[in-house]
């Protein structure tokens, strides 16, 4: 299977501006066109080991980052975004082109892929089991996932997106880079040192944003769904004990279906898999300062 | 004479209870409720037919329909 | 002409033949399909005639993400009939859906992978202020506070301003008749009214009702002939597509009686396009005698060029593989035309100029 990373730079860039390039994350395969500079190098840091498609091949989201021919074309260069023909953001700054692709995919996952009841949160998995980290911004938690994936051992199935397959009741990977925000850069930086993260981009409206490769096998096995066993809302707070508190379930169920994308737009079908996900998975509200001590209880979930 | 209720036509109580609390989904209006045990144990009371006229007179029971009237969980007959 | 219509037309017209779709023809389907609004209903559409189940995997996965929510707005929108129905329960006032809401509450074809926006209803015109006053008191608020927008609604327009539910956030629109005052055709409200269905079942509160199936026909084809806009022209084609093909097959005497029903209303210019482009893009197979005796209806042969130039581009899919040469001019001549036919001209100049350059930003009447 053809990787990204087999295309030469200059492919690469060829293939952004023109047709597209056609790479699987997950169970989805994605269409991008792209000609600015900081997205070719954005794409060919951090997706290397996705499989490449080929041109002729069904791709599920077609995203277009395009610079509008406006008057400020020149001195206020901007992206723009397409998602399957509609635009769903206003345009940003052309510096933001990158990250903008980034949440643009998201946003073309959560808001269709309806097979799935996707819950914003970060999950992962380690001996087969996996745990599932929802958190609103601020909370710390993609400070966390990174933690986790690059140095705690554990394989990263997103970041940002719980897949929790409907029929199944097993979570889906869709490994992507890890988005970082303002403090957590340098702390990642320091804390996993062979961390692969982007330049980052200033002044976007969630701050300066950074995004660090999806480490170890995450994306080679991105095929392997795993079944969820913990559920943690992280809270950093600054100089707070570590510590881990079981959670009622009739609550955790409420708190999961209220940071869920598409809870609402599952009906019964929604209920019945989110029920089931909290008699197999017991819910922990858990406070750290220290990431040492974090990845430690992590480590230590099963004997919880 | 007291108001009698009955369930909203459409809608089969799927739930799932948890020590004493309950997730309750409304097929009728989509709407997902957290309700207490005793709440969900009147609901499947109505559904069953159970409740006896003395029942109806109990002014704390008229208080819980007009409650759950609101969540469009039942109605008067 | 067959050979010529985009992928989509030619996938509802005969489905079997999409066994044979490469990957990259399945992609560009999908794409004409969600432009048009038509992802769920394709969805359906190839389960009903057994080609789901032959169909590209990744194709078939992502109609089903689109059937999904086409099962939840179903939901919503008997919900929301049920709402309507207790808080204009005690008036005395007939609710007669129309439009989307018809066809979910009576489970009529056009229903089947709908994504359903506002709820439309009809009431008489004498019972409006009674009317607004009852969605008033049970959470419904005027939207288009502008005085402008206001009397476009009540003075000229055929309903009042939409209102929008605070809670739910959903919209209805309560019209006395189908065409605005200031149209030049006058199609009965009270013929319409009178000729009304109830209905029965799950999806409908005591005391609902639609139209007669000839009337709803004339309904759906005026709604899209008259109109302006036709982004989703399609979708309101298949609409009309799948009236009649379903009342043409289980009314008795439905072909017979629609010309003279349509100019009894005053529709049948609007009738005749509508049999005209149905049977041309979608292949609707309508009786010979029918189009005989709607042909005097339809404009004189210069003009029916210049309108079948004009719809067959409009009534394609707007997304950019549909859109040859021709197409956004046909668009503006449509949109004016659209205008046209609702308003006089001098009145027209003064909504255009009003819609462009003194509409609020953020009122749902702003022009984009």
């Amino acid at each position: 299977m053809l990787t990204v990373a087999s295309l030469a730079p200059g492919a690469l860039q060829a293939r952004l501006a023109g047709e597209g390039l056609r790479l699987r994350t997950g169970r989805f395969s994605v269409r991008l066109q792209a000609a600015m500079p900081s997205v070719a190098a954005g794409i060919g840091q951090l997706y290397g080991d996705y499989p490449l498609l080929q041109d002729s091949d069904f791709a599920d989201f077609h995203l277009q980052l395009v610079r509008p021919r406006s008057p400020r074309r020149w001195l206020r260069p901007q992206v723009r975004l397409h998602c399957d023909g509609y635009e769903m953001f206003q345009p940003m700054p052309l510096q933001h082109a990158f990250p903008m692709f980034e949440w643009g995919l998201n946003w073309c996952v959560s808001s269709r892929a309806h097979r799935y009841l996707i819950v914003h949160a970060a999950v992962l998995e380690r001996h087969g089991r996996a745990v599932i980290l929802p958190a609103p911004p601020g909370s710390g938690k993609s400070t966390l996932t990174a933690a986790l994936a690059g140095k705690g051992g554990w394989r990263l199935l997103s970041d940002e997106l719980t897949l929790l397959e409907l029929d199944t009741g097993l979570l889906v990977p869709n490994p992507r880079p890890i988005s970082l925000k303002n403090a957590s850069i340098d702390i990642i930086r320091a804390y996993v040192p062979d961390a692969v993260l982007s330049t980052p981009v200033r002044d976007t409206t969630k701050g300066t944003v950074a995004h660090m490769r999806a480490p170890g096998d995450a994306v080679q096995r991105a095929a392997d769904c795993a079944q969820p066993a913990w559920i943690v809302f992280p809270h950093y707070s600054a100089g707070a004990a570590t510590t881990l508190e079981p959670l009622a379930r009739a609550a955790t169920f409420m708190e999961l279906a209220g940071n869920s994308f598409n809870y609402s737009v599952l009906g019964a079908a929604g209920f019945q898999a989110l029920g089931r996900l909290i008699e197999q998975a017991a819910g922990f509200r858990f406070r750290y300062s220290a990431l040492d001590e974090a990845l430690d209880t992590f480590a230590r979930l099963d004997e919880s | 004479m007291p108001v009698q209720w009955q369930l909203v036509p459409g809608q089969s109580l799927l739930h799932r209870s948890w020590d004493g609390q309950v997730v309750l989904y409304n097929e009728v209006s989509g709407a997902t409720h957290l309700l207490d045990q005793e709440t969900l144990d009147l609901l499947h009371a109505l559904r069953d037919g159970e409740l006896a006229p003395e029942d109806w007179t109990d002014p704390e029971l008229q208080l819980a329909f007009a409650e759950l009237r609101k969540l469009y969980l039942v109605e008067p007959c | 002409m067959k050979a010529d219509l985009p992928l989509l037309l030619r996938a509802l017209r005969t489905p079997q033949q999409l066994a044979s779709l490469p990957p990259a023809g399945w992609d560009l389907l999908l794409r004409q399909a969600a432009n048009a609004n038509l992802s769920a209903t394709l969805h359906d559409w190839l389960a009903q005639h057994g080609v789901l189940a032959q169909a590209l995997p990744q194709a078939r996965e992502q109609l089903s993400w689109a059937a999904v929510m086409a099962r939840r707005h179903r939901q919503a929108t008997y919900w929301e009939i049920r709402l309507i129905g207790k808080a204009l329960g005690g008036l005395g006032v007939p609710l007669l859906l129309l439009k989307g809401g018809a066809y979910a509450a009576a489970d009529l074809p056009p229903a089947a992978g709908r994504l359903f926006s506002d709820i439309d209803i009809l009431v008489p015109e004498e019972s409006l202020p009674q009317v607004e006053a009852a969605l008033m008191r049970h959470g419904w608020v005027g939207t288009h506070h502008d005085q402008y927008d206001q009397r476009y609604y009540r003075e000229w327009m055929h309903e009042l301003p939409p209102m929008m539910h605070v809670l739910r956030q959903t919209a209805i629109d309560v019209h006395h008749t189908i065409l605005p005052r200031t149209a030049a055709q006058r199609p009965d409200a009270r013929l319409l009214r009178a000729a009304a269905r109830p209905l029965a079942g799950e999806g409908a509160p005591p005391g609902t009702a639609i139209l007669a199936p000839l009337d709803m026909v004339l309904h759906s084809a005026t709604h899209l002939f008259a109109d302006g806009e036709f982004d989703k022209g399609l979708r309101d084609l298949w609409d009309l597509h799948c009236l009649l093909t379903h009342f043409g097959a289980r009314e008795p005497g439905f072909w017979d009686a629609l010309p003279a029903r349509a100019r009894q209303h005053q529709l049948q210019r609007f009738m005749f396009y509508g049999l005209r482009y149905s049977a041309m893009l979608l292949g609707t197979e309508v009786p010979r005698a029918t189009l005989a005796a709607m042909a005097p209806d339809g404009p004189p042969p210069a003009l029916l060029a210049v309108m079948d130039a004009l719809f067959t581009r409009a009534l394609l899919p707007h997304h950019p593989s549909c859109r040859g040469t021709g197409a956004a001019l046909a668009d503006f001549l449509l949109y004016v035309r659209g205008n046209w036919l609702r308003m006089p001209p001098l009145r027209l100049a003064r909504h255009l100029f009003h819609k462009a350059f003194l509409t609020p930003k953020n009122s749902q009447g702003a022009a984009a």
